[in-house]
Order: C-alpha cells, then sequence, then structure tokens
C-alpha cells in the first residue's frame, strides 16, 4: 500500500511535467491543425537556459525559473515566424507543417549539439534532497514543488483561456479559424498567443526536467512522450492533455515499479497504438462524422 | 576526394534510394505520410542480419547467402506493414502519421530490448555483402518495378485515392486495398533497404532507425517532388550527398541540414521535380499539358470576345 | 416497369438532426427521376445513403432486388450505382484524359503480375483502357481539352467531366447531385439534352437533384419532393406544380430567405 501511494505521487509529479509540455501540443493542434515537432525542441532549450541561468549567472532559483519560461516563449513565436508562417500564408498542407516542424527540431537539437556540445549535464542542487515525511510516506520535496507548481500553471493558463478574451479568441478559433478571420478576430495575433503560452509553459516544463534527470540536447525525444499524451487525451483538448498526461505519467511509474524498467518507455507507444485503434480522438475528443 | 569515398557515398545514396522510391509510391503517389518507416528499414537490418551472419558471431545468425537476407528482410518487413495497415490505415490524416510514428518508434524500443539481437548494443557482425553492383542492380529493378506499377491499373487507383478519396471509392475503387498495397510494398524496399543497409555498415544499432530516420526519408521524398520517381532519383542522391559534402563542417552539419529543410518547405513546395518524370514519355506528356492549356485559355478568350460582341 | 432502385422507409439521424426521415420512393428502369426540395431538404443525404458513403439509421434500399445497405461505396459503385458530386470532386491534378482512364479501371482484369512485367494481356487490356477512355470523351465533346489538367477546366466542362467518368464505369443508375450549378441558361439547355441522351445511348436510368426548375421540369418523368427531411409530394411534373404543400414549402423558404 506505501510503495502503492509511493508510486502514484511519483507518477502525479513526471504527469504534471508532461501535462505542461503536452499543452503546448495541444494548444496548437486545435488551431493550426497539426502536430507541432519543434515543441521538443523548445522544451530542451527550456531546460538549458534554466542550467545556465543557475550555473553560469548564478542567478537565484526564481529568476532563472523566469528567464528560462521567457527565453522558451521567444523561441517558440521566432519558431512560428519563421517555419510555419510562410506556410499559413501560402495555405500549405498540413504535412508540410509537420515537416517543418521537424526541420526545426533538427535544427536546435543540433544548434545545441554545435554550440553547447552534446554532454549531460546535472542541475546544482536548488532544494534539499532529504524528502518530507508524510507518516510512512517519504515525498520528494522536488516532486512536491513540481507538482504545485505545475499545477498553478495550468489553472493560470485555463483562467487565461476561460476568462480573457484573448483567451476567447482562441476558444473561438478551435472551432473554426476561417469563421473567426472573417468575424474581424486578428487570426495572426491569435497565433502567436498560443506559441507564446505553449513556449511559457515549455520552459517551465524543461527546468523541472532537468532538475528532476539531466539536461541533454536529445531531451527532445522524451518530449515525444508527452505528445502521446495529448494524443491519449484528445488532441486539441486542454483538459485532454492534462488527463492523458497524468494518466501516462502514472502508468509509466507503475509500469517501471511493478514490471520492469525496460517497458517503461515503451509503453507510452503502446498506449498510443491502443488508443488509435480503440478510440483514436482519445478520452476527451469529439467525434464527428465526416462530411461528404 | 578519392573514388572509395565517392563510391562509398553513392552506395549510401542507392541504399537511401530504395527506401525513398518506396515512400514514394506511399506518400507521392497514394497520399499517405510515413513517419516510421525507419521501422520498417529496422526489421529488413536484423531480419537480414540474423539470415546471413555466420553462427560462430555474436549474437549468432544462420549464416545463409545473402539473396536469402535480401527476400527474408524486405518479406519480413511487408508482412509487419500488413499488420500495421490493417490497424492504422482507416485513421484519417494527421492520425494515420502519429500512428506510423508510434509504431516505429514501438519498433525500434523492441529491438533495444530483445538481446537476441544484441539489445541496445546494437549487432557488429553483419558480413559485409552490400556491393556496388548489387546496390545499382537492386536501384534499376526498385524504379522498373515502381514505374510499371503506377502506370497500371493498381497504380492509377492508389494515385485516384490520392487525388480525391471520396470520388476514388465512388468510382469502384477498393480504397483499403489500394492503400493497403501501396503500404506494403513502400514496407517491402524500406526492408530491402534495411538488409542493404546493415550489409554496407556490417554493425547495426536500433538508435540508427530512429525517428529521425524516417523523417529524413519523408524529406527526401518531398525535396523530389511528390509523385515522381526522377524526382525520388534525384532527391536522394542530393540530399544523402549534402550531409556528407557538409562532413567538412562536422557538427554544424545538421543544423544546416535542418534549416535546408525548413527553407525547402517554406520556398520551394513542388520539389525539385513537381511530378514531373524525366522520361521521354514524362516530357511528352508535360509538354502536352502546358500547350492544353494555352490552348485552353485562348479558346477561353476567343468565346469570351465572342459574347462580348453579341 | 419494374424498377431499378427501390427506396422505403428510409431515415438518416446525425445525433439530434434527422435529416432524412422515412422517405420512400422508386426509380424505374430507364426512367428520370427528379429528386427537389428547399436547401437542407436531406437530397444529397440520400445520395449519400444510397452510394455508401452514409449507413442509413433505418429503412431499406434495394438495387435490382437486392439490398445495398451496408456494403462499401466501392461495392456498389461496382453493381452498377455511380455519381456526381454537388461540390466536384475530380482527380484535380490529373488530366481530363487520366480522369476518365482512371474510372475506365473496371474494364480491365489484368494481375499485379501481369501489369509489373508489361505481359501481353496487360497491353491488350491497356489499349481497349485507352480506347474506350478516348471513345468517351469524344461522344462528349471533350476530346479537345484531353490533355488538360482538370482543375484547370472550365466549371461546366468540370462538371460534365465529371458525368464523364462516372460513365467510364457502365453504370446502370446514374445520381448526379446538381448538375446544372454555376450554369448559364445555354448550358442548362445543353445539360437537359445531355442527360437525355445518355440515357437512351447508355440504357441507364437517372435520379437528378436540382434547384433549376426548368431543367426538373423539362427532363423529368417523375419528381420527388422533400422538405425538412419529409417527403412531401412526388408525381409528375404538372402534378408537383399544382401541388399545395410544395408551392408552401417553396414559397416558405423563399420567406426565410428573405429575412436571413
Ligand atoms: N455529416 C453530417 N453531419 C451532420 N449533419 C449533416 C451531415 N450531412 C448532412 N447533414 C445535415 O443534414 C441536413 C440535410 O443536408 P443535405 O446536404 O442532405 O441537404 P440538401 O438537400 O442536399 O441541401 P442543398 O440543397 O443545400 O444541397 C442538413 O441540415 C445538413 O446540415
Ligand atoms: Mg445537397
Amino acid at each position: 500500500m506505501v510503495q502503492f501511494l509511493q508510486q502514484l505521487i511519483n507518477g502525479l509529479s513526471i504527469g504534471s511535467v508532461y501535462a505542461l509540455m503536452a499543452v503546448g501540443y495541444s494548444l496548437v493542434y486545435s488551431i493550426m491543425n497539426f502536430s507541432n515537432f519543434a515543441h521538443g525542441g523548445v522544451i530542451m532549450l527550456g531546460a538549458y537556459f534554466g542550467f545556465f541561468g543557475l550555473t553560469l549567472l548564478k542567478l537565484p532559483f526564481a529568476v532563472a525559473f523566469l528567464l528560462a519560461s521567457f527565453g522558451t516563449l521567444l523561441v517558440a513565436i521566432i519558431v512560428e515566424r519563421i517555419a510555419y508562417k510562410p506556410l499559413r500564408e501560402r495555405k500549405a498542407p498540413f504535412l508540410y507543417f509537420i515537416i517543418s516542424a521537424m526541420g526545426a527540431s533538427i535544427l536546435l537539437e543540433n544548434l545545441v549539439i554545435a554550440t553547447i556540445g552534446p554532454t549531460f549535464r546535472t542541475y546544482p542542487e536548488v532544494f534539499p534532497k532529504t524528502p518530507i515525511e508524510l507518516g510512512p510516506l517519504a515525498i520528494g520535496r522536488l516532486d512536491l514543488i513540481i507538482f504545485v507548481i505545475s499545477a498553478v500553471s495550468l489553472s493560470f493558463l485555463i483562467f487565461f483561456i476561460d476568462k480573457t478574451k484573448l483567451g476567447k479568441a482562441i476558444q473561438a478559433a478551435s472551432y473554426n479559424v476561417k469563421a473567426c478571420a472573417l468575424m474581424g478576430v486578428n487570426t495572426d495575433k491569435v497565433i502567436l498567443t498560443v506559441f507564446g503560452l505553449g513556449g511559457f509553459l515549455a520552459g517551465i516544463a524543461g527546468v523541472f526536467f532537468g532538475m528532476k534527470y539531466t539536461v541533454y540536447p536529445q531531451i527532445g525525444n522524451i518530449t515525444t512522450k508527452s505528445f502521446i499524451a495529448a494524443v491519449f487525451g484528445g488532441l486539441g483538448s486542454l483538459p485532454g492533455a492534462v488527463l492523458g498526461s497524468v494518466l501516462l505519467g502514472i502508468i509509466e511509474t507503475f509500469v517501471a515499479g511493478y514490471l520492469s524498467s525496460q517497458f517503461r518507455d515503451l509503453i507510452a507507444f503502446v498506449i498510443l497504438i491502443a488508443v488509435l485503434v480503440l478510440r483514436p480522438t482519445g478520452i476527451m475528443g469529439k467525434v464527428t462524422e465526416d462530411k461528404a | 576526394m578519392d573514388w572509395t569515398y565517392i563510391q562509398g557515398i553513392l552506395m549510401l545514396a542507392g541504399i537511401n534510394m530504395i527506401a525513398v522510391l518506396g515512400l514514394s509510391l506511399l506518400t507521392g503517389f497514394t497520399g499517405l505520410f510515413s513517419f516510421g518507416h525507419a521501422g520498417f528499414m529496422a526489421i529488413g537490418a536484423y531480419v537480414g542480419a540474423w539470415i546471413s551472419a555466420s553462427p560462430a558471431s555474436t549474437p549468432a545468425g544462420m549464416g545463409l547467402p545473402f539473396i536469402l537476407a535480401i527476400v527474408g528482410g524486405g518479406a519480413a518487413a511487408g508482412v509487419v506493414s500488413y499488420f500495421i495497415g490493417r490497424i492504422s490505415l482507416n485513421l484519417k490524416g494527421d492520425y494515420f502519421c502519429i500512428a506510423t510514428l508510434g509504431f516505429g518508434e514501438a519498433i525500434r524500443l523492441i529491438f533495444n530490448n530483445v538481446n537476441r539481437f544484441g539489445g541496445a548494443r546494437g549487432w557488429p557482425g553483419v558480413p559485409s555483402n552490400s556491393s556496388f553492383l548489387a546496390i545499382l542492380i537492386a536501384d534499376i529493378v526498385a524504379v522498373l518495378f515502381l514505374a510499371n506499377l503506377v502506370k497500371s491499373r493498381h497504380g492509377r487507383n492508389m494515385i485516384a485515392v490520392r487525388e480525391e478519396e471520396l470520388a476514388a471509392q465512388i468510382a469502384g475503387i477498393d480504397v483499403f486495398r489500394s492503400k493497403m498495397t501501396s503500404l506494403v510494398i513502400s514496407a517491402v524496399y524500406a526492408g530491402v533497404a534495411g538488409v542493404f543497409f546493415a550489409h554496407y555498415m556490417t554493425f547495426i544499432q536500433p538508435k540508427m532507425f530512429s525517428l529521425t530516420k524516417s523523417t529524413e526519408l519523408t524529406i527526401i521524398v518531398i525535396f523530389g517532388g511528390l509523385g515522381s520517381i526522377s524526382g525520388s532519383v534525384l532527391g536522394a542522391l542530393v540530399l544523402t550527398a549534402l550531409p556528407e559534402v557538409l562532413r567538412a563542417f562536422e557538427i554544424w552539419r545538421l543544423v544546416f541540414y535542418g534549416a535546408a529543410v525548413i527553407l525547402i518547405m517554406v520556398s520551394r513546395p513542388k520539389g525539385l521535380m513537381g511530378g514531373l518524370e524525366l522520361t521521354p514519355s514524362g516530357i511528352r506528356k508535360w509538354t502536352a499539358e502546358r500547350n492544353a492549356l494555352r490552348q485552353a485559355k485562348a479558346t477561353l478568350l476567343a468565346e469570351d470576345s465572342g459574347r462580348k460582341e453579341d | 416497369m419494374a424498377a431499378i432502385l427501390h427506396i422505403r422507409d428510409l431515415t438518416k439521424q446525425f445525433g439530434g438532426l434527422t435529416a432524412v426521415d422515412a422517405v420512400s420512393f422508386s426509380v424505374p428502369e430507364g426512367g428520370i427521376v427528379g429528386l427537389i426540395g428547399p436547401n437542407g431538404a436531406g437530397k444529397t443525404t440520400i445520395f449519400n445513403l444510397i452510394t455508401g458513403i452514409y449507413r442509413p439509421t433505418s429503412g431499406s434500399i434495394e438495387y435490382r432486388g437486392k439490398s445495398i445497405v451496408g456494403l462499401e461505396p466501392f461495392r456498389i459503385a461496382d453493381m452498377g450505382i455511380t455519381r456526381t458530386f454537388q461540390n466536384i470532386r475530380l482527380f484535380k491534378n490529373l488530366s481530363v484524359f487520366d480522369n476518365v482512364l482512371t474510372a475506365c479501371h473496371l474494364s480491365a482484369n489484368y494481375s499485379f503480375a501481369e501489369a509489373i512485367l508489361r505481359l501481353p494481356r496487360f497491353r491488350a487490356q491497356e489499349k481497349h483502357l485507352t480506347a474506350k477512355a478516348e471513345e468517351l470523351l469524344g461522344i462528349m465533346n471533350l476530346s479537345d481539352y484531353r490533355d488538360l489538367i482538370a482543375n484547370n477546366l472550365p466549371y461546366g466542362l468540370q462538371r460534365r467531366l465529371e458525368i464523364v467518368r462516372a460513365l467510364a464505369l457502365n453504370p446502370k443508375l446514374l445520381l448526379l447531385d446538381e448538375p446544372a450549378a454555376g450554369m448559364n441558361p445555354d448550358e442548362t439547355e445543353q445539360l437537359m439534352r445531355l442527360i437525355v441522351r445518355i440515357r437512351d445511348d447508355f440504357g441507364l436510368s437517372v435520379l437528378v437533384i436540382e434547384h433549376h426548375m426548368d431543367l426538373i421540369m423539362g427532363v423529368c418523368e417523375h419528381i420527388v419532393v422533400l422538405n425538412f427531411g419529409e417527403k412531401i409530394a412526388e408525381g409528375s411534373a404538372d402534378e408537383i406544380s399544382k401541388n399545395a404543400q410544395v408551392i408552401e414549402a417553396y414559397l416558405g423558404t423563399s420567406e426565410e430567405a428573405v429575412d436571413a
């Protein structure tokens, strides 16, 4: 029982990091209908920004944290401008977006390898390693902080989408971009906001990921799993992305804990395939009949 | 640059070309995009290695002739693709892509965990059987097969599926079957390419067949021009050579490569050949289409002015 | 005359919306039947049900005495039912000729291996397909545009090409979804003659959706009227044009249209 709860807490912690990443995929998908594979590269940069903020610049954690998130916000927007905007203007098919995204992802990853190097780096210890004892349970301080900050950030995101004017425009655009443009919504602004939000959360996720594990240029490969979480929950749905991520985090931890850690990475793909076979629109996606 | 070096690049390009031609059928002619073809290459590579590697080496193989490795590797990839197709070919647009990505990565992770095949450390003892001549012959066969296929009713049905799926169905085309045929053939191509790759490198490792490899193949197909066999051939030659030529810059070459990919997408969406074939009949067709367009414009203009005069 | 198509109590619901509500009618062998009704009445949905793109919620569709409900669209096409689309769906990037040639595929049965190896049977049958496609283009006056990419064809000719493509399947029942949409009166007139001509020359039956009343009244021997998914009337052109319910349905919508 204790082990079960312990695993559950670990799962929640990693699941909340996935959620920060997954909402970025989902936000972009909801407006532009393509899977933004450059997002992984943005997350990776976030991890590096935070790392160098702490080590090179010796910034306090909160400042390094903000540096990372605003840095990735900027990167996400730059990627949009360079790799997607021309395609948008040409109304290119979704595949060109995906390939362009892959190109951006290759570029970011190798830019880091070329300039910073391929080595693994470990974050300095920001929070003491001693766990918080809760009866028989030992909760990692870092896990708790990750969980709380992620939850707060995601609530902020949902508040933004639900309550602000720009957020409402995003919602409207996710139903029908063309109609929105006709009604005078500035779609370019909506798209920039979406990339900005996704980028900001990617920075947070990158820092946490780096703190929990290590920093290296291929982190982007791991973030594929958060993309799977977004598909699991239903691409394009924010609550779906969060739910899918938390579930994936928990399932992964249990598989690693009870079966074998070798299957840990495989399970995400097994889930992906199962979801696509049983319910391609994911847990919370809409099911529609195609119009002929 | 000496001949062995150039020959090495050409061989690599020739191997890539086989996989690219297969993917060209799926993507350029049938309109389905895959991010999992590296997985089929992996299956071909491993099954091929298993068939031809010597029983004395570790991991142990069967020590059979190379030709059986080619047949076995291609067939294995084809069979696996059939089952994947059963599951995923009914998915729409983006979701088929995602499914292939999932399968491709899953295949790689499975090889990572199969110790019989060397696991993540890889398989070092693959015989060096991929000769220049063998690759050249394979490329020629691959091109001829594809060229004959797309100019038959089977190939035209695939093109119809690419153009307009619903209309294809209404025209009595079994869309699922056309897609399946295309997928299986493209997987066999990838599998065969994998066999040649394994016997060229003589050492294979699951991480050689990652998502990046799949993406690379798709990029070459698009770069060459969707729906053009000559485009795929040229694309494979140019884009395989490019990173090699850039090797002087070593660590920067993949940065350039990524930037080039974005640039291609952003600037030249029709690809090198833009659907045109560099063959006598291809060029004839192209001129005929251009003339027809010019003529049609002229007739319409004449009709228009005729109407105004009335 | 025996009925080639027999529809009974056909119903299709999309979520809460009943797009087609217990509609019954038949198309006689060799007949030209019109299907009319205001926008959103469910006409196209009926075509989608007949051709197997949608599955009916309930009801039956019999073609030459056999139920075709639940069959895949390509099988239904195989059996001899084909159609055109309201929003033209050609193979856009292919030439006019290739559009028709592709649709001729049912007239060949060479195998995959024969195609790859270019065996004699393949050559002979391909020759036959080419001749057939050329002939169809000739009959329908499209030969001049043979090599034009379909997308570059003027609108009216695109509609005609869709009909040629349908004819390439040797259909027994042809469904036309607003074939005159976007045509000027001249072209509509031509189209009317064309419809009658293909019925006679190819010996097929036609079910046509149209908003141009001239066309419907001019060529249809029998007319079925839909409104909000229900059949409100059927009969000859004369009967329909005098039917009070039909007049009301059309006037009703035109008033709404004015309001909107
Ligand atoms: N796939 C679908 N999902 C949901 N509703 C649908 C679908 N297809 C059609 N409908 C609805 O069914 C109703 C009938 O549509 P249909 O296209 O059959 O009308 P129609 O008579 O062909 O009209 P028009 O003259 O405008 O072409 C409409 O309200 C339409 O919105
Ligand atoms: Mg309609």
